[in-house]
């Protein structure tokens, strides 16, 4: 009797253990009897009438950082109180980021409003998970670029939709420490004398720079930089006429790593990872970037903006550890921790030429922004959320807090000094934004593959090197361009 | 076959009215032979399951062959039908059609032993006794009646739907509120025909087979010899000595794998010392280390394998009769000896199974060359690196792209591959043709 009580003990364990996967149903999408007879064009406003509704609670997902440093919770703070009298409530969707509002929006899951990149935003966007918003009638939308809102366009049955709202400008930053500069780097290394030391002006200036300053001393090094991330690599191809998909980056059949001139980008990243050391063909350099430029032993390397204060506590740490107070060495660190735009590149590709003529860089850049789910039972609210969160007093708190580049003119303006860069260059269409189609996905292992053999080049010898002239490399990006398309398309 | 259906026809034949009553209402007979709870019980199954059928099983059925007609649209209000929903609540409509008649005959079956029963003068069984058996003589039914239902809708449901994904077009473009459609053996076509397929499938498969086979042969001579090496009296300290083993098995194999790849990385401790000592760095993992990244691999997945088969392999050992050592040490067997005629029979008798389980274990071994070496296109491979392995190729093409379709007919391939070779290596281990050598 005892074995048969555990045995029923255990059969009983094992149903339960199966239905722990079970839980409530979902409250199902909402149905419209007249959908169909509705027409695509006007789902605008017929989704957004203008009319709030009331005694509503919308969950938004946000930025991990924003959430983090307490802008989030002041925002929904600020909004609430605003729209007290319509009994709109906005929360926390306390939610992962990576959400998957594609599977989960048809049964009632997922935020009403959500905070990410473009391309996973567009995503959504291209099996109508996400609204088509009235843009044109918000308020921030004469502040905000043409480029930043053609990040959230889409064509679908003919019509142009904008399914998000831009936010903030994420692009690679060039950081260096001033104090790393030679003593007498204002007469040797400033030669239009504009106070900016040369080397953050042109990569011709930071190349000779690398190999001085490691000339003089071994363990220490000029400008380093992992060079497999896609991310940061590619803006050197871009600069030289490469793209990643043709049509504005909408048409994935047209691959353009190897487009226009790109391979002298290609020979750029070459001659900086010469002067580099072998970390920077892994993503030993990307690990370790806070600690060794905080440490001296590196002078200079980008990422991006959001990355500001890491860079700043690590150099306040070892000023500390140098015997500096906790106050004196943060000042000492924001003094001596320079982020500003990426250095120009010369027209020639060659960091030796001495009478390079130099043109502005392109990079790799992202916009994030607000979108509204189409699975949401209170469009007006979110979008009344939407236009709060956009508006100018919040974009400047948000670049204060958060020390984000705002996608707004009036608020880049505020905000100044980096912010404004980064505007100016997104506007100048210096930032190359992330292409908005699912197909996107597929860049990155070719990419990776390739900048990692290049970086891997200048560390082989003579008779080992793949990359030797212009000629290779471009067939190198090409072979890039050909293993994306066959990603994308070979099992279509 | 023919005595079954010979049994059966006479069996119809000799079927009261009562017992072809129960063919058309189940519990019928049994109601009218006086078992009324059990004839109202079969009567009440039928009722529900037909009144499932009626509400949605059939629709479910139905959109198992469309897989939907009616496509979503968000933007519009419109609730489409979910391709992947209805391929699902079809397979469990088929399922609770399969129960369905398996209870129908069983329903026949008992009207008719209840017949016999009652010709033989025998009183059939009451509720009550019938009960009792399910504690007693039955009691393996009331055990497993609820896992082989939880089985069926946990297991094999999602197996079964897998295995249809691969015949779909499920993926890419089609994901809902795209409608995914039947495609029959397309997916399968196409990894056969695609000129670029081939020549990667092959190398894979061939280094694929070649890690398997190496890293299960160290993976368990290695923990062997470590057990029996820590068995030895002279060791001391072996409790000791054994928690290192079981410290590096308890930490997850993800954390483990991405320590080693920092250990080998160009900024990693080893490549420091290297340097400091005035040589150039190594690339371990890099694009050229074909061999070396294998050979690291291999000594990982060691790493964390090889305490698992030392923790079997020591409660296996303890086990052995040690007369046995001792007869033969007598009749002048070395250690040698002694390890190849008799542990090594033992460990493989009751072992094989837990090989068979580490083959395949291995040759779908995801971790590793995901987490040591991603992230890699190598020349003259197809999408992949000449460290992968074939489930990373067919992550890399499959789920990659969301081709959830290419992602389950590779699978079945795979699955296809490693049943096999088990299935044979299985038949001829001793386990299976010496079953009774050890007990």
């Amino acid at each position: 009797m005892k074995k048969k009580s555990i045995a029923l003990l255990m059969a009983a364990c094992l149903c339960a253990g199966m239905f722990t996967g079970c839980g409530k149903d979902t409250e199902g999408a909402q149905a419209a009897p007249d959908a169909q007879e509705k027409e695509q064009t006007s789902v605008v406003s017929t989704v957004f009438s203008g009319e709030l509704e009331h005694d509503v609670t919308i969950q938004v997902l946000e930025n991990d950082t924003a959430v983090s440093k307490g802008y989030f919770a002041e925002l929904i703070e600020a909004f609430n109180e605003e729209y007290a009298e319509y009994g709109i409530v906005a929360v926390d969707a306390n939610m992962n980021q990576y959400l998957d509002l594609a599977n989960d929006g048809p049964y009632g899951y997922g935020p009403d409003v959500l905070y990410q990149a473009n391309d996973i935003i567009m995503q959504y966007a291209e099996g109508k998970h996400i609204y088509p918003l009235p843009v044109e009638k918000m308020e921030c939308f004469d502040q905000i670029p043409e480029t930043a809102w053609a990040a959230y366009r889409i064509n679908l049955g003919g019509t142009a939709y904008t399914c998000g709202v831009p936010v903030n400008v994420q692009a690679p930053m060039l950081y260096y420490r001033k104090d790393l500069l030679p003593e007498d780097w204002e007469q040797v290394w400033d030669e239009n004398g504009n106070k900016i030391p040369d080397m953050a002006e042109n990569w011709n200036a930071m190349y000779a720079f690398s190999v001085s300053r490691h000339q003089e001393d071994g363990s220490r090094y000029g400008y380093m930089k992992s060079l497999y991330d896609v991310y940061f690599s590619s803006g050197f191809l871009f600069s030289y006429g490469g793209y990643v998909f043709g049509n504005n980056n909408t048409d994935p059949s047209d691959i353009g790593f190897s487009a226009g001139e790109a391979e002298k980008g290609a020979w750029v990243l070459s001659q900086l990872a010469s002067t580099m050391n072998e970390e920077c063909i892994d993503d030993s350099i990307t690990t370790n970037a806070y600690s060794k430029l905080a440490d001296g032993t590196y002078f200079a390397t980008i990422t991006t903006p959001d990355m500001y204060s890491t860079f700043l506590s690590e150099m306040a740490l070892v000023y500390e550890e140098e015997g500096l107070s906790k106050e004196e060495a943060s000042a000492k660190a924001e003094e001596n921790l320079v982020m500003t735009t990426l250095p120009a590149l010369p027209e020639s590709g060659d960091l030796t030429d001495e009478n390079a003529a130099f043109f502005d860089a392109k990079s790799m850049g992202g916009i994030n922004g607000y979108a509204i789910s189409a699975y949401t039972k209170h469009p007006n609210a979110c979008l009344a959320f939407v236009e709060f969160a956009t508006s100018y007093d919040r974009m400047v708190r948000r670049s204060e807090l958060l020390g984000v580049a705002p996608a707004r003119n009036d608020a880049a303006d505020t905000a100044g000094g980096t912010s404004q860069l980064l505007y100016d260059n997104l506007e100048a269409g210096n930032i190359v934004l992330m292409p908005s189609i699912k197909e996107v996905s597929q860049i990155w292992t070719p990419g990776e593959t390739f900048f990692t053999d290049l970086a891997k080049d200048a560390f082989r010898t003579e008779g080992e090197k793949k990359y030797t002239d212009l000629d290779a490399m471009k067939k190198g990006l090409e072979a890039v361009d050909q293993q994306i398309y066959d990603a994308i398309f070979t099992l279509k | 076959m023919k005595e079954k259906w010979n049994e059966f026809t006479s069996a119809v034949r000799d079927s009261s009215w009562k017992v072809r009553l129960s063919a058309v209402v189940m519990g019928g007979g049994q109601f009218l032979y006086g078992s009324y709870v059990k004839g109202i019980l079969y009567f009440l199954l039928e009722v529900c399951i037909v009144l499932y059928m009626v509400i949605r099983g059939f629709e479910d059925i139905e959109g198992f062959f469309t897989l939907g007609t009616q496509k979503g649209d968000a933007w519009l209000g419109t609730v489409g039908d979910n391709s992947v929903i209805m391929l699902l609540m079809g397979i469990f409509a088929w399922i609770v059609v399969a129960g369905f008649l398996y209870l129908y005959q069983m329903n026949i079956k008992d009207a008719y032993h209840t017949q016999k029963m009652i010709e033989n003068r025998k009183k059939p069984l009451s509720f009550k006794e019938e009960l009792a058996q399910l504690l007693d003589k039955k009691f393996y039914i009331t055990v497993l009646i609820l896992p082989v239902l939880g089985v069926c809708v946990f297991n094999i449901l999602p197996i079964v739907f897998m295995i249809l994904i691969a015949f779909t077009n499920y993926g890419g473009d089609i994901v809902p509120p795209e409608l995914v459609d039947w495609v029959g053996i397309a997916n399968f076509e196409k990894l056969i025909t695609l000129s670029q397929f081939a020549p990667t499938f092959f190398k894979i498969l061939g280094w694929n087979l070649l890690w398997a086979v190496v890293s299960t042969a160290l993976n368990y001579f290695l923990g062997l010899g470590l057990a029996l090496l820590l068995d030895k009296e002279c060791v001391k300290g072996k409790a000791f000595w054994r928690a290192f083993p079981i410290l590096a098995y308890a930490i997850p194999g993800f954390i483990t794998l991405l320590a080693f790849k920092f250990m080998f990385s160009y900024g990693g401790p080893i490549n420091q010392m290297i340097t400091a000592s005035g040589n150039a760095a190594i690339g371990f993992l890099d694009l050229d280390a074909k061999q070396m990244a294998r050979g690291i691999g291999v000594l990982v997945n060691c790493w964390i394998s090889v305490p698992s088969i030392m923790l079997l392999a020591t409660g296996h050992l303890s086990n052995r009769d040690m007369s046995l050592y001792e007869a033969s040490r007598i009749d002048g067997a070395g250690r040698w000896k002694q390890f190849q005629k008799l542990t090594m029979p033992f460990m493989l008798f009751a072992t094989t199974p837990v090989l068979l389980s580490q083959f395949i274990g291995n040759f779908n071994n995801f971790g590793i060359f995901y987490f040591l070496r991603g992230g890699l296109y190598v020349d003259g491979y197809f999408l992949a690196s000449d460290t992968d392995l074939l489930i990373n190729w067919l992550y890399n093409l499959s789920i990659d792209n969301n081709y959830y379709c290419i992602g389950a007919a590779i699978s079945l391939v795979i699955f296809m591959i490693t049943s096999l070779i088990s299935l044979i290596i299985y038949v001829k281990s001793p386990s299976y043709r010496e079953e009774d050598t050890f007990q």
